[in-house]
């Protein structure tokens, strides 16, 4: 290992340097081409804001585009640790594209479970994840959201969860999750429970990688809703008190009807966001049990582990065209509501 | 804050121009590679690798290696990427495994001329379809008991005598009798291998997994986690070398990669033999034995090349096989070496140079990466007591026998 010397970090700031001056130099040269042909040569009349989003849209392009249409190409073929070399070409074509969908329903995507038990499994693990994130999120939201003293801190120690590095928080939890040594059980032993095999149990897995993905999602939604609340103006609540509304009637017919702008595309990232979740599954699931494995995990292993590159690359379409699929349509649902709601209010 | 930012700015900015004046001075004939390693810091490996490399360029000037250490699993995926993407690197030290999936993938090359001025000195090296693919560095990597003094004169040399053993220890001493990494199925071969059996059939590619043979192994396992009473609970890798380290565990299953730290931490106490004999058969257990081996990626070619093949010669001789042996505790793949006092007269490298005898080659097909899968998963439902070692066994042969059927390794090679 290199050591912390006065020379390591002078090299290191040349190497971060020449990655630096290098995007600068990119930047500046993509953007005078642009001006150059939008401006002299098309004589666009919004030829600089277009050309200060070049940038924007070529990282965009290489970052996402890219890998995007790479991903598309890898499901048309069989690529597999055999074609990885540059001298033997994959087999391509529409063919091979249905033969790997076709084995994303047909064969198994695990060690024993096929697709559909996972893609179940998923969909529960998220639907109940998304509920406890929104509940909980918006409990605290509106907990927060109250004159209390050391607000600011509390807003704070909220956010700890997410701040942590993924990864970092992930492994930390699975050690805490050990039978003997991990603080949840030491904890339990306190309150005169044996413990549980967080780790080398099914059932007790599940619900320890759900535990761990709750923490990591409520601070998210309690943050994004919290921003909600403060934009609801106070007079809505002050003017329905005096109209001798209860709490309920408050928060069913002004606050959710207000944060519903918010709420709703925070529950769409959220059910995205937990519907591809890795770490936590992967990391938390030592011992590879299927039963925590959701769709993601075993893409992942198709890919990686048994380098099915092609199968791997249909399965990531598959699971694509759902969550597109839902979008679409949760989307669509909210949207009809809230134009229902708001041409209700109009008359 | 802001004055900070600016500076560091100013330094990167100067510092780009500083390399790319640098740049423009490169020396003339600098001949650069990069070195990826799966050698662990934790067991002296890497900080021996890096004080290898240290003296070859000490030694020639005009030679510039990069060393980068990553996990196992890692080097295998991120070597794989990297040749996807033209940026792999020129050499690798890393296990003999590995050799079958980068084979078939095309991404290392056979070394055979650079092999056959050393191989009389060197134990066998890594060969597939008749070519020689790896060239062995230490020889073994192999898992044997290891025990402390401390809670026993003398190891079991049974596997009647080791469980009676390791409960009276647990009773007597308050600690655990025994631990190992529950988790991987590297862990379970050696028992497989004392009950009789195999992971693959003579072809060295169809598995084997559904044996009687199997289940006992299972069975065995279940037996020692659940019906004795001297295990910690849920042993993983971590905790068998926290435990052992710290004197709460009598007698572990570990490799020879962590020689080197035991010895540092246990001293005198530290102990190593043969893992006991399979009761019911009188068999030794047979750990998978394969070592590190050196490969180069399949891209290089002419001076480089020269240069790797000085750089593996160099390393591989008797003097720095000694060293590698002293610093990490693995046993050398030098012939002379392995018969070197050092290792004969030295009770921890000569249990582990026994244990070795009885040692069976891993398997380098990329069928094994199936079975290791299917055993990983099937184990650890037997040992959450979720499976019944008969059904495991079933299920393993039908989970290795899919996966290889989905990796098509028939239909394209």
């Amino acid at each position: 290992m290199e050591r912390f010397t006065l020379g390591f970090v002078i090299s290191s700031l040349e190497e971060a340097g020449s990655i630096i001056l290098g995007i600068v130099l990119v930047v500046v040269l993509l953007q005078v081409i642009a001006y150059v042909v939008l401006h002299h040569g098309l004589k666009a009349r919004l030829a600089l804001p277009l050309t200060l989003l070049v940038p924007a849209a070529v990282g965009l392009a290489v970052l996402t585009g890219y890998p995007l249409l790479y991903n598309v190409w890898l499901a048309f073929t069989n690529m597999s640790l055999q074609h990885i070399s540059p001298h033997v070409d994959p087999d391509f074509g529409v063919g091979q594209f249905i033969a790997n969908i076709r084995r994303v329903f047909t064969r198994p995507v695990l060690h024993s479970e096929h697709f559909f038990p996972v893609f179940g499994r998923t969909v529960a693990y998220t639907a109940l994840q998304v509920t406890f994130h929104v509940s909980i999120g918006l409990f605290l939201a509106m907990c927060l959201n109250r004159r209390m003293k050391l607000r600011g801190i509390y807003r704070t120690l909220i956010l700890i969860p997410w701040a942590i590095p993924q990864i970092v928080a992930v492994l930390t939890w699975r050690t805490e999750f050990h039978f003997q040594y991990g603080f949840v059980n030491i904890l339990l032993r306190n309150f005169g429970h044996s413990g549980f095999f967080w780790l080398s149990d099914r059932m007790t897995n599940w619900i320890a990688f759900n535990l761990v993905n709750i923490w990591l999602g409520v601070p998210f939604m309690s943050v994004i809703l919290l921003g909600g609340l403060q934009s609801i103006d106070p007079n809505y609540y002050e003017a329905a008190e005096i109209d001798g509304a209860t709490w309920r009637q408050r928060f069913r017919n002004i606050t959710l009807p207000m944060i519903r702008p918010v709420l709703t595309p925070a529950a769409i990232l959220g059910w995205i966001w937990t519907f591809n979740m890795f770490n936590v599954p992967y990391f938390i699931n030592a011992r590879n049990f299927e039963s925590s494995d959701i769709l993601v995990t075993a893409l992942f292993r198709a890919a990686f582990e048994y380098n099915r590159y092609g199968f791997a690359a249909a399965f990531s379409i598959v699971v694509f065209v759902i969550l597109l699929i839902f979008t679409v349509f949760y989307v669509k649902i909210s949207g009809l509501e809230l134009t229902k709601k708001a041409s209700q209010k109009m008359k | 804050m802001r004055r900070i930012g600016i500076l560091c700015l100013v330094l990167m900015v100067v510092g780009a121009f500083g390399a790319f004046a640098n740049g423009q001075q490169e020396v003339e004939g600098l001949v650069e590679f990069d070195l990826w390693t799966q050698a662990d810091e934790a067991t002296n490996e890497l900080p021996y690798l890096e004080s290898l490399v240290e003296e070859y360029m000490e030694e020639n000037d005009l030679v510039s290696i990069d060393v980068a250490d990553m996990g196992t699993e890692d080097l295998r995926e991120d070597f794989q990427t990297a040749s996807i993407a033209g940026e792999a690197p020129e050499l690798l030290w890393t296990v003999n495994d590995h050799a079958g999936p980068f084979t078939l993938a095309r991404i290392i090359q056979p070394i055979d001329d650079i092999w056959e001025p050393i191989g009389d000195n060197l134990v066998e090296p890594e060969v597939l379809d008749d070519q020689v693919y790896g060239i062995p560095i230490t020889s073994g990597n192999h898992l044997m008991l290891m025990y402390n003094k401390q809670y026993m004169d003398e190891p079991p040399q049974d596997t009647d005598e080791f469980k009676q053993m390791a409960q009276d220890i647990a009773d007597e001493h308050g600690v655990h009798g025994f631990s190992y990494n529950a988790t991987e199925p590297f862990w379970l071969v050696p028992w497989l291998g004392g009950f009789g059996g195999e992971v693959f059939a003579a072809d060295g590619v169809t598995p084997t997994l559904d044996t009687p043979e199997m289940v006992q192994t299972l069975e065995f396992l279940y037996e020692i986690q659940h019906e004795w009473d001297f295990m910690p609970a849920e042993p993983d890798a971590d905790t068998t070398d926290s435990l052992f380290q710290e004197g709460e565990v009598a007698m572990i299953i570990s490799g020879d990669w962590a020689i080197g730290s035991y010895e540092d931490e246990l001293g005198d106490d530290f102990g190593v033999a043969r893992i006991p004999r399979v009761s019911e058969t009188g068999e030794w257990p047979q750990p998978y034995t394969s070592g590190k081996y050196w490969m180069v990626a399949n891209h290089v070619e002419g001076e480089t090349r020269e240069i790797i093949e000085d750089f593996i010669h160099w390393s591989l001789t008797e003097e720095r096989q000694l060293e590698l042996t002293q610093t990490v505790g693995a046993l050398p793949a030098h012939v002379d070496v392995l018969d070197h006092p050092e290792i004969t007269e030295d009770p921890i490298l000569a249990g582990s140079a026994s244990q070795l005898e009885v040692g069976t080659p891993m398997p380098s097909v990329p069928q094994m990466r199936a079975n290791w899968d299917a055993m990983r998963v099937e184990m650890n439902l037997v040992l959450a007591d979720d499976k019944d070692p008969a059904q495991a066994a079933a299920d393993m042969q039908q989970g290795a026998e899919a996966a290889i059927e989905d990796m098509d390794i028939d239909d394209q090679l």
